[in-house]
């Protein structure tokens, strides 16, 4: 047996222990190699989409690359820790320093290489059903399976860099003092049960100030919380951890009423050593946890954005026309051989509107005529109104702005007709999609129109045809006028955007491109979560099979002292579950009052509610939990209750 | 002391199975009356702590009758069986085996917070105990603060917090240095005498087997002999020291053996 064979057994007897480690690992180049594959994707041709989907997946990896340097370091030296008998041993037999440590550089990168090969070869197995799921998400219409050396090489490069920064590191965890220390092993790590009383109150002031702070967010606080916040928070969970919980169990220890109850004097006085010795692993789980709830609830919630997309955007397609447009003609009928093409039912209604100065705001004003609104109306389905001569009512550019609207009443005049008008209050519902008309726009009955427009004294009168089509299936219209869109594109692109005589607008198009976007995003935010998810899981799983040998002493003990059976689970779920849903239900809390203050920031933008998104998102991540600790307890009792 | 058996053991084996096949004990019979503290002596390897653990019902023989104050613990299910231990033995372990994360008090009511008892009553009993154990002033310790000997104390009143019928002690002062493993054992023949609880002690020590009213020998699995105390422990320990120096060696060295 050489020194390779050796690190070789060493590895695979200890295959139990590194299970879970091995596993975590797997996963996480294999999500990485997915991306990787999504970020070489060669037909990704839409420029926009390529864009967003190199940003997220570039992100994305960045951030898995980090969280897998930082977990394989955890656990790393809670491994070589719980070893720490066994180095003692080969220590004890006159190992040198220097071969311990290629030992273990050896044994790492054997358990790193394994983990990119499987990992890797997984990967690609399934990158073909997951490109179907992007393309499905995506709606892109083809995004097949393809061979490149470009994600291989991404992907193998980056973890054997990773591997080979933790093998070279790992040693140092090795605590080499005495052998004698060694061989005692884990076991004599006890004694502290230090925690700072100020500290643990400071924990729960900043995180009851946090909670406070979040939960009052006002439009105008919102941007001074999201630099405050976090860290007030962050710094908050980690003292809850380390001391309050310690405080808050501490001071439940001495009402002896309470604590001397079944198996709380068991389970409670465990906790607080559990505590003790992973406060740290609970914190880490808690942020890594929140940012994930965050970040998936933050997409569903633009996810949700763009189902309310088509509220705001009511027309299927708008044209706008000045007066002097030579291209009005051709863009019409353009438009409509594409939309005969296409088989797209659609309505056409047409109007005129005209734009002056109203003395009263001294801006410029889009008027309208009550016939072509009311033709536009009962398209859309809604009532249509009756002015009376002289006054005219405002059309809301978004739905938020109806309510002020309403409650305005304007005398002014039109500087270029000398017409007087009272504008008093507005219609009630959105016609036109946000934003395309002017904001500043009102409807005037028919006579009091043609007088403003027979009036208009400049040279010219400011006039705009609308073209506003009608299309129930406003969604399929992704290809209509991409001609007259490129065109407007390349003027923007060139630097003169007002210099073309007209504007198209195509909700579908952009409909398409937002919801791209966001589930794009969604997307890999969820595949982040899950990865952060299934390492947090692990860190437990790993922490557990650490101290397997001492609980398992502990249990031989009870079950002589007359543990029955179902005693046994009750404990043992009394020991897990905290465990488990502990740092989650924190991370629950923590994400919901920051949803709190995010909803602030959604009402002001685009008042959607994101509590459907959350209630999904988290119910999910619940019952993923549920199955986690189901299967861990599993494999948990099935260990403890196999004496060596 | 009353006649009646409050263990009584038939002709037990036990064999392990496995790739070798191991005759733990062999057709081994064993009673102790009640009130009695009885020794187990013998070699390593002679089966003593597999007669503790059946005796402790933590294990079952593979053949043989096993009655322990008139309940055989084999038919009874598993869930009974764990409540009949918690109820009616209790143990003192060589590696004394306190709970590390828990104060001296709390290992010590530990069983007793299982069975729900009231507050008032446990800490009835754990006064009396710390005062009998000598404990009052350790109580808020930890076991890693606790002396050997104070451990064992410790152990022994969680032994006795149930007031149980029978004591089982695996090497109780096998860790302990002379002067603790002293006060260990006068502590459990008080106990013995005073509460007439029963116990049975494994011991590879003389020292401690001369405390016992009764002690037995067995060697390889099988009855080899038993001896009762007499009116000094000198004399008892003398005799114990003998059987044992029988008991060590093989048969041809027998009559090399000189006793000092």
């Amino acid at each position: 047996m050489n020194f390779r064979q050796f690190a070789y057994r060493n590895v695979v007897r200890n295959r139990r222990i590194y299970a879970a480690f091995f596993m975590a690992s797997v996963f996480s180049v294999m999500v990485f190699f997915l991306y990787s594959m999504l970020l070489f994707h060669p037909s990704i041709e839409d420029r926009f989409v390529q864009e967003i989907a190199i940003i997220g997946m570039g992100v994305a990896e960045i951030v898995l690359y980090i969280f897998t340097l930082f977990f394989l370091f955890y656990s790393m030296r809670a491994f070589l820790q719980a070893r720490s008998k066994e180095f003692g041993i080969l220590l004890h037999l006159g190992m040198k320093k220097g071969q311990l440590n290629r030992l273990i550089f050896i044994e790492t990168m054997l358990i790193g290489i394994a983990a990119i090969g499987i990992g890797t070869a997984l990967g690609f197995t399934f990158s073909k059903f997951f490109l179907m799921v992007v393309r499905e998400v995506v709606s892109l219409p083809a995004l097949p399976l393809y061979l490149s050396w470009k994600p291989f090489v991404l992907t193998i490069s980056a973890f054997l860099s990773l591997f080979t920064i933790i093998s070279y590191i790992a040693p140092v965890f090795i605590r080499t003092g005495k052998v004698v220390d060694l061989l005692r092993g884990d076991g004599n790590e006890k004694g502290n049960y230090g925690y700072s009383k100020l500290r643990g109150y400071v924990g729960l002031f900043f995180l009851g100030l946090s909670y406070a702070m979040a939960a009052f967010t006002s439009n105008s606080t919102v941007i001074s919380l999201f630099i405050f916040l976090p860290p007030l928070a962050t710094i908050g969970t980690y003292y809850f951890f380390t001391d309050s919980v310690p405080l808050i169990l501490h001071s439940l220890r001495k009402q002896r009423w309470l604590f001397w109850r079944r198996y709380r004097l068991f389970t409670i006085s465990e906790g607080i050593v559990w505590l003790r010795e992973n406060a740290r692993m609970f914190f880490i789980v808690t942020i890594v946890s929140t940012l994930a709830f965050m970040s998936v609830g933050t997409l569903a919630s633009l996810t949700s954005f763009a189902s309310q997309y088509r509220e705001m955007n009511p027309l299927g397609l708008v044209y706008i026309s000045e007066e002097s447009n030579r291209f009005e003609q051709a863009h019409i009928v353009e438009l409509l051989t594409e939309l005969e093409e296409e088989e797209l039912d659609y309505e056409l209604t047409v109007f005129t509107i005209l734009r002056q100065r109203s003395s009263f705001s001294g801006g410029l004003v889009d008027i309208l005529r009550q016939s072509d609104v009311n033709m536009l109306a009962h398209t859309l389905g809604y009532p249509p109104l009756h002015l009376e001569k002289g006054k005219a009512l405002f059309l809301p550019p978004s739905i938020s702005s109806y309510k002020s609207l309403n409650a305005r009443v304007v005398n002014t005049v039109l500087e270029e007709s000398e017409v007087a008008i009272r504008i008093d209050g507005a219609y009630p519902h959105q016609l036109f999609a946000a934003n395309s008309v002017g904001t500043n726009a009102i409807v005037l009955n028919d006579a009091d129109f043609e007088l403003a427009l027979v009036r208009d004294k400049s040279e010219s009168a400011n006039l705009y045809r609308y073209y506003a089509f009608h299309i129930p299936e406003w969604q399929k219209t992704k290809e209509i006028g991409v001609a007259i869109d490129a065109s407007l594109t390349e003027t923007f692109i060139k630097g003169n955007s007002n210099s073309l005589p007209y504007s198209f607008d195509n909700p579908g198009l952009n409909y398409s491109i937002i919801r791209t976007t966001f589930s794009l995003l969604l997307l890999t935010g969820l595949l982040l979560a899950v990865v952060f998810f299934l390492a947090a899981g692990s860190f437990i799983y790993f922490r557990l099979y650490t101290r397997l040998d001492q609980d398992r002493k502990q249990f031989d003990i009870l079950r002589r002292l007359g543990l029955t059976d179902r005693e046994f689970k009750k404990i043992v779920n009394q020991q897990l579950i905290p465990q488990f849903f502990f740092p989650w239900g924190v991370a629950m809390l923590h994400s919901s009052f920051a949803f709190l203050s995010l909803q602030v920031i959604w009402d002001a933008l685009a008042e959607i509610s994101i509590v459907k998104e959350l209630v999904i998102v988290l119910t999910g991540f619940t019952m993923m939990q549920l199955f986690y600790f189901y299967l861990i307890r599993w494999r948990y009792l099935a260990h403890i209750r196999t004496p060596r | 002391m009353t006649e009646r058996p409050i263990v009584e053991l038939t002709e037990i084996t036990k064999i392990y199975e496995g790739k070798v096949m191991h005759r733990a004990l062999n057709l081994l019979s064993f009673e102790a009356m009640e009130g009695e503290f009885v020794a187990i002596m013998g070699p390593s390897g002679s089966g003593k702590t597999t007669l503790l653990n059946l005796i402790s019902s933590i294990d079952l023989p593979t053949y043989g009758q096993i009655i322990i104050d008139g309940i055989e613990p084999e038919k009874l299910p598993e869930n009974k069986l764990a409540l009949f231990r918690r109820h009616n033995l209790g143990f003192i372990f060589q590696e004394i085996n306190l709970l590390n994360t828990l104060t001296v008090e709390e290992n010590i009511v530990l069983p007793l917070t299982l069975d729900g008892f009231s507050l008032e009553e446990m800490e009835r009993r754990l006064g009396n105990l710390s005062e009998r154990l000598d404990l009052a002033e350790i109580l808020d310790k930890r076991p890693d603060e606790l002396s050997g000997g104070q451990a064992q104390r410790t152990a022994i009143g969680r032994a006795l917090v149930h007031q149980p019928k029978i004591i089982l002690a695996d090497e109780p002062t096998g860790n302990l240095d002379s002067k603790s493993a002293k006060d260990v054992l006068e502590l459990l023949s008080e106990v013995n005498e005073t509460m007439r609880t029963t116990i049975v002690m494994v011991t590879h020590d003389p020292i401690a087997a001369s405390y016992c009213d009764r002690v037995l020998f067995i060697k390889d699995g099988a009855f080899f002999n038993e001896i009762y105390k007499d009116e000094r422990r000198q004399t008892f320990f003398q005799r114990i020291l003998n059987v044992l120096s029988l008991l060590g060696g093989h048969s041809h060295e027998l009559s090399s053996v000189r006793l000092p």
